[in-house]
């Protein structure tokens, strides 16, 4: 059994409580946690495409802010150290992709001579 | 820096990275259209879709490339810090250039059964378990997820809302979608195509970044820790201080701070700008305020405030002159406070 249409039902419940999340958040929510959006109209149409794709991580991000429960440290931090594992996995994974990749490559029928299919015996 | 949000913050500089950056999709897409189909070697004919969704693929395969070799080139040499600029714009062109590569698929390959196009696209081939004939399409589909997730989050209103940490976190996605893309790309075209045009372009791109990537991280190991001594951390001898620059040293946490010397007097402030994570301490003092050499954020060395009415603010840290040397204090004051500057006395004991 296919799990494609499952899968696309799961994408549009997603997109559907996003719209959701960002109506609310757009209209009500982001003047409360952000003072540079207060009279700032335009630019929030540019946000809807991402509330749409991560609303769990808008809403736990404006439950925070709300709470005022962050770290203010936090905010200073680089994450350098993943930056360096990011970039080694990135290349392992690369070259591991080229190699088996380009090793299960297979001839083109039109590279291989002809062979006369015998029949009966 | 911003007062209130707007769409996009225009400025010559940006008109210009934007305008070249146009052109030169569009000249990649005319030259892989009209001049060198014989020499990018599609050995068997092809009709004008497919073309044309080989040429925007092969763009933001190009384009994605290119915005990712920048970051390792600017932390290599300095001279490339300039293209580091505005690379947002780079990576929503990007973004576009993928989707429509992707459209042209949809309505070739999956736009003639009863079926949506999606939903062919998932179950046109589910053989998951081997290489040769690996659904190379669900790792298109996984890069252009990352690749919108990243354009879509793009905005600044993005980096002050997770937090530049957590916006960093979310966008070393780049690294999946470009393994996922040459997998594509390996697993796909390449599986047919031998042409020395298409194999140069994409493995010797490919081989570009992971060689770039790995050359900055080998280099940022090799950064030196300061000294702890007595709680305080040093950061450099007091002869080693220039007139409105500053010295950078690692905390015992792992963070940075940027000691900076102004009219003769020391400030520290973190090395992190609270826009992207930029490096502060890489930037020069004018009029007491340092610029961010990745966007032109601008702070008070002597309190971490953005002047007015910007509001960005950075933490600040204590520090002194002791037996000739500069140290700081690794416990960082809440973005903001000010700390009256220490005067360096050169050959302080």
């Amino acid at each position: 059994m296919s799990i494609a249409p499952s899968l696309i039902f799961f994408l549009q419940v997603w997109g559907g409580v996003g719209a959701g999340v960002a109506l609310l958040f757009l209209a009500w929510g982001i003047d409360r946690i952000d003072e540079d959006a207060r009279g700032a109209y335009v630019f929030r149409v540019l946000i809807i495409p991402g509330i749409l794709l991560i609303w769990p991580l808008v809403l736990w991000r404006w439950w925070q802010l709300e709470a005022q429960s962050g770290r203010w440290l936090a905010r200073y931090q680089p994450v350098r150290r993943a930056h360096g594992l990011a970039a080694l996995a990135m290349s392992v994974a690369i070259a591991l992709i080229v190699f088996f990749g380009l090793s299960a490559r297979q001839d083109w029928p039109a590279d291989i001579a002809p062979v006369r299919v015998e029949t009966g015996s | 820096m911003s007062v209130k949000y707007i769409p996009v913050q225009w400025n010559p500089n940006k008109w210009y990275y934007d305008g070249i950056m146009l052109v030169g999709v569009a000249a990649f897409l005319w030259v892989f259209l009209y001049i060198t189909p014989d020499a990018l070697g599609h050995e068997r004919p092809i009709n004008p879709q497919i073309h044309n969704a080989r040429a925007f693929g092969a763009c933001a395969f190009t384009m994605l490339t290119v915005i990712l070799c920048i970051g390792p080139l600017a932390r290599l040499d300095h001279r490339f810090l300039p293209l580091l600029y505005n690379r947002r714009h780079f990576g929503v062109m990007t973004a576009f250039v993928a989707a429509t590569h992707a459209g042209y698929i949809l309505d070739w390959y999956f736009a003639f059964s009863s079926r949506s196009p999606v939903q062919g696209l998932l179950e046109a081939n589910t053989s998951y378990g081997q290489i040769a004939g690996f659904p190379f399409e669900i790792l298109g589909v996984f890069a252009l997820i990352c690749l919108t997730l990243l354009a879509a989050t793009s905005h600044d209103f993005w980096l002050k809302f997770l937090t530049p940490p957590v916006w960093k976190r979310l966008h070393y996605l780049i690294y999946a979608a470009y393994a996922a893309v040459v997998g594509h790309v390996v697993l796909g075209i390449l599986q047919d195509d031998r042409g020395i045009g298409v194999n140069l372009l994409f493995i010797g791109g490919a081989a570009l970044v992971c060689v770039l990537h790995l050359a900055a991280w080998w280099q940022g190991r090799a950064e030196p820790m300061g000294i702890a001594a007595t709680g305080w951390v040093q950061v450099a001898p007091v002869d080693a201080f220039r007139e409105g620059f500053a010295k950078i040293t690692k905390l015992p946490d792992g963070d940075r701070v940027a000691v900076f010397l102004h009219e003769g007097q020391l400030s520290a402030i973190a090395n992190a700008c609270a826009h992207q994570n930029g490096p502060l301490g890489e930037g020069k003092i004018v009029d007491c305020l340092v610029t961010c050499p990745w966007h032109g954020f601008q702070y008070d060395v002597r309190n971490g405030q953005s002047p007015a009415p910007f509001t960005e603010k950075v933490p600040t840290y204590l520090v002194k002159v002791e037996g000739g040397a500069v140290f700081v204090n690794p416990a960082a004051n809440p973005p903001g406070t000010a700390v009256a500057p220490v005067p360096l006395e050169k050959g302080a004991t």
